[in-house]
């Protein structure tokens, strides 16, 4: 297998307002897009032509992904103007397609393992995994090593064996595809049509993200396999302990105490007297002041947090200007999706361009849209839509 | 970064090295040269670009099998001896190399102890004297011991008078090999080779690749992989565009990095500045701003910042024009500011300037290029390579240089230099902002593209925005377009306004909002369509205007940095509903070399 085709075209709603500027294969997890684990993974495995099929906020992965040279792979783009599905995205690289292929979504976090042994894998073949939850996923049944069907989101799940959405194709799959939407159609026809599709099993890493919160524990999750890399300026009297990484250009500044493990990225200043603890996850160009106290978060790029801030288990997007004294409360929480309701234990998430004011406080599983505004001394709570203004 | 290049076959070398060359190109520019190797190993290098070396290589140079490199340089200077291929002693082993070797102080130490001369400052040379030093009949074997004692990156390719192969190696660099007929290739990426051949093998950290006309081995710690080849689809053109329609989106869609870089560059840097003006209180006394087109903008935007900053009087000038003034006004200090630092007209001010005794300071894009050798103090634009004809984010480069000087030397207070500094670090985050809200500018460029002329209007510091709005329109889209302060349409060029002139108005929320209303409505009564492009939050203009672009809201003194990335955008969109070659646009080039 050498060529793979990665489905990056979705947008991830139920992820908003993380993903309302930006597709779910950019959401950042432990300083890479998830997007960059599923192509190293690839690379890892030898297989370098990738064909990427993007379209929801496509530029963002065109800034960052390139023609793929950093992350030693040849990438070709192929639009979906129209989100209509996963079996419409394979069809439109059609022309692009040569022979054998891999088939995967671009926001499932995977690792070199996941994927070895499918990579040799004949084709047609589906890669699956057993998980706790089955009802998220599209639940496989299995006869003889073969598939038999797959159930999207089946409301009683007849196993725990999920489809982890990873194929193995030849250029037939094409054929098959008429009008549906998903790839599980396909498959289905295919099997109906008498074809056969092998089964692999995983064991290796597979996560998804599909609501905010699951940022976190995927973050803590990678953080504890990253290793200390010192770029930047560690001034006097600053306490690294366990795996750090600093990125170039950064500064740590007198009396910070850090205990890894902890990502910080590119140009940030943070300190004097700032404690970061795990599992910490910082973007580039941010700043942090001083007495500030951060645990098991996500900071994006750009974001600049003021003094005497505390916060823990919490999703800070790109370019939010929180003033001095912002005290996130974390506890358990029910919140409400799309009519479902989850008991999660989380702090605040904030979307991007955000402006608090001095002494916020926030209460546990707060959401914020994009670019809200929050004047001081306000208790903010509950969901708050895009372009708030909290007076 | 740098670009480096291999070949090996029946073919001469040269010119096919020169051409991969110069599709690496976007990789730097600020020097190249190439080795072939026929019956001697000859070097050509020099502090040019690979066009210039091309036009000027000796016809001497015969060989089947040589190694070449592009060079931006990030530390030190792009000098001829500095160029790659670097040598050793006896001049039989060269040497290209990507990436920084971290530990070469000691290294060239130790080997300059046993007896090795260097003659460039550059950290690659230590290579080739390594590769010497352990030299006894087998090439691989010597470059994997002497790659032993390197600490650092690389991707390189090394050549040795009388040795069959090419041997290439790789750690944290990209290294690529293109499989031919007999005959294969070696670069740093992949669009390079694709002239000749589309079959490829990637490297790997580590990987030690000897490559024949008809072989290429490759080994690991002495043991022999199989490293599996593949067949590349994209075209050439695709490729080095990264996904993108066109050079000049790509580089505006850049610009968010190039400010992070600026910042990191300038505000983090610990290096001394404190002489960038010279010492003392000299840089308060009179101050000339010196450039040409898009440079010339940002330096009437510089005006206003070093005049709202500093305190003091600061005088603008057109370099093409300035060297016909017959009286030469004594200044204390004078900019220039160029994007490639070979504007001709530039280097001709310059040497009258330096001539009549006054200190220059160059904010150039263009490592060693001539104004950076030609000035006394230098400040870097960290806009990378820019291969589009139309300048965008070497523009938004200059004015974040702009913005750094003006901070540096303020005699502001540092609660407000603090606070312009917090706004500086969240303009990449307000230009991602305009990037990702694109689908008003979109529908604008629609409104605009049956038109013939058009006016571009601004107040204050976005004068210069409207300026350089309308000269992006023009140069790529072809349609007429002219800049104006808004309050000097009335003085004549209301007469060409109405129901068939277009005006573009930028709104900033500063003093010059209520007069810029009263603009609005005098364009209004005589029927021109209006685009007003105003800050987040501001409904009284929506109301006058035809069409509101919305850009964040930011400090005024940051507000062209928004303005202009969203102008750049209804440009480059316009020029694309025309059909126009936007990133080479008819009659123009890159930099203009003639006076």
């Amino acid at each position: 297998m050498k060529q793979a085709m990665v489905l990056a075209a979705g947008e991830g709603q139920r992820l908003r307002p993380f993903t309302v500027n930006r597709s779910k294969v950019m959401l950042s997890i432990a300083g890479k897009p998830i997007l960059q684990y599923v192509v190293e993974a690839l690379a890892q495995n030898g297989i370098r032509d990738i064909v990427l099929l993007v379209g929801y906020h496509k530029e963002q992965i065109f800034d960052y992904m390139g023609s793929g040279e950093q992350l030693g792979v040849a990438i070709t783009y192929v639009t979906q103007e129209k989100q209509l599905g996963t079996a419409h995205a394979l069809a439109q690289a059609r022309d692009v397609i040569k022979g054998e292929f891999l088939v995967l979504p671009g926001d499932n976090l995977i690792e070199r393992a996941t994927i070895t042994r499918f990579a040799a894998v004949r084709p047609e073949a589906l890669l699956v995994k057993r998980v706790d939850n089955p009802a998220r996923y599209g639940v496989v049944t299995i006869d003889r090593g073969k598939v038999r069907g797959i159930v999207e989101k089946p409301e009683e799940a007849k196993s725990n064996i999920v489809s982890t959405g990873i194929y193995a194709f030849t250029t037939r799959i094409f054929d098959f595809i008429e009008s549906e939407l998903g790839i599980p159609d396909v498959l289905n026809r295919l099997v109906d049509r008498g074809g056969d599709i092998t089964v692999e099993e995983t064991d290796g890493t597979w996560w998804d993200v599909i609501y905010p919160w699951d940022i976190l524990n995927l973050n803590d999750s990678i953080l504890h396999g990253i290793r200390a890399s010192l770029g930047g300026t560690i001034e006097g009297g600053v306490s690294l302990k366990g795996q750090v990484s600093v990125g170039k250009g950064t500064v740590i500044r007198a009396n910070s105490y850090i205990a890894g493990p902890v990502v910080i990225g590119d140009g940030c200043d943070i300190g004097p007297n700032v404690c970061l603890l795990p599992a910490t996850s910082i973007g580039n160009n941010v700043v942090i002041s001083p007495f500030t106290e951060i645990k098991n978060s996500v900071i994006g790029d750009d974001v600049n947090i003021g003094p005497g801030s505390m916060m823990q288990d919490s999703v800070i997007d790109r370019g939010c200007v929180i003033q001095g004294h912002f005290m996130v409360s974390s506890g358990q929480e029910e919140i409400g999706v799309d009519h479902e309701h989850h008991l999660v234990n989380v702090g605040a998430m904030l979307g991007e361009g955000c402006r608090l004011g001095n002494n916020v406080v926030a209460h546990p599983g707060v959401i914020v849209g994009n670019y809200s505004q929050v004047q001081p001394l306000k208790l903010i709570r509950g969901r708050l839509p895009d372009r708030s203004l909290i007076v | 970064m740098c670009g480096i290049v291999g070949y090996i076959g029946e073919k001469q070398a040269g010119p096919i090295l020169l051409n991969c060359l110069s599709w690496l190109e976007c990789r730097g520019y600020d020097s190249c040269g190439i080795a072939v190797a026929g019956g001697d190993l000859t070097v050509y290098k020099n502090a040019v670009r690979v066009k210039a070396l091309e036009e000027t290589l000796p016809p001497g140079i015969k060989g089947t099998a040589g190694i070449g490199h592009t060079r931006w340089a990030t530390h030190g200077e792009p000098s001829q001896v500095n160029a790659h291929p670097h040598g050793d002693c006896a001049g039989k082993i060269v040497v290209v190399h990507n990436g920084v070797i971290n530990n070469f102080q000691k290294l060239r130490q130790q080997l300059s102890g046993e007896g090795h001369s260097f003659i460039s400052e550059t950290d690659t040379e230590v290579i080739p004297h390594l590769v010497e030093k352990y030299y006894d009949g087998d090439l691989a074997k010597a470059v994997a011991i002497a790659l032993d004692e390197v600490v650092g990156s690389y991707a390189i390719i090394v050549m040795m008078a009388g040795e069959p192969g090419l041997v290439a190696a790789r750690k944290d660099s990209p290294l690529i090999i293109g499989i031919g007929d007999r005959e294969n290739y070696i670069a740093s990426d992949v669009p390079a080779v694709l002239d000749y051949t589309n079959r490829v093998i990637y490297l790997e950290d580590d990987d030690i690749g000897v490559i024949t006309a008809d072989d290429v081995k490759v080994t690991r710690q002495g043991a022999g992989v199989d490293r599996k080849r593949h067949r590349i689809l994209w075209s050439m053109e695709d490729a080095r565009k990264g996904g993108y329609g066109h050079f000049m989106l790509k580089e505006i869609h850049e610009q968010p990095k190039v400010i992070r870089d600026t910042i990191q560059a300038y505000l983090l840097a610990e290096e001394s500045t404190e002489d960038l003006f010279g010492p003392g209180d000299t840089y308060r006394a009179s101050m000339l701003l010196l450039a040409c087109g898009t440079s010339y903008h940002a330096a009437m935007i510089g005006k206003y910042l070093l005049e709202e900053l500093f305190g003091t009087p600061v005088r603008t000038e057109l370099a093409s024009e300035f060297n016909y003034h017959g009286y030469n006004i004594a200044v204390d200090r004078a900019i220039v500011i160029t994007q490639s630092g070979e504007t001709a007209d530039v280097l001709k001010a310059m040497k009258r300037l330096t001539g009549a005794g006054c200190p220059v300071t160059a904010i150039t894009n263009v490592m060693g290029s001539t104004a950076s050798r030609m000035a006394q103090r230098v400040v870097y634009t960290r806009a990378g390579p820019e291969i589009s004809v139309a300048a965008t984010k070497s523009f938004i480069a200059q004015l974040m240089a702009l913005y750094w000087l003006a901070l540096l030397y303020s005699k502001i207070d540092i609660s407000q230099r603090d606070n312009l500094v917090t706004k500086m670090r969240q303009l990449p985050g307000k230009v991602q902002q305009v990037l990702d809200n694109d689908a008003v500018i979109l529908k604008c460029a629609g409104q605009l593209v049956g038109y013939d002329h058009t006016f571009f209007v601004g107040r204050g510091i976005n004068f210069p925005v409207a300026m350089e709005g309308a000269l992006k329109l023009k140069e790529i889209s072809y349609i007429h377009a002219e800049g104006y302060a808004a309050g000097e349409l009335k003085h004549g060029t209301f007469a060409l306004l109405g129901r068939e002139a277009p005006v573009v108005a930028v709104v900033a929320q500063d003093d010059t909002y209520e007069a810029m209303l009263t603009g609005i409505k005098e364009i209004k009564a005589r029927h021109s369509p209006v685009i007003a492009l105003v800050a987040e939050g501001d409904e009284t203009v929506g109301e006058l205007a035809d069409t509101v672009i919305t850009v964040p809201q930011t400090d005024a003194i940051f507000s062209p940095v928004v303005n202009t990335v969203a102008l750049q955008l209804l440009a480059y969109y316009t020029a694309k509903q025309r059909g126009c070659p936007i990133d080479f646009p008819r009659n123009l080039a890159k930099s203009v070399t003639v006076d």
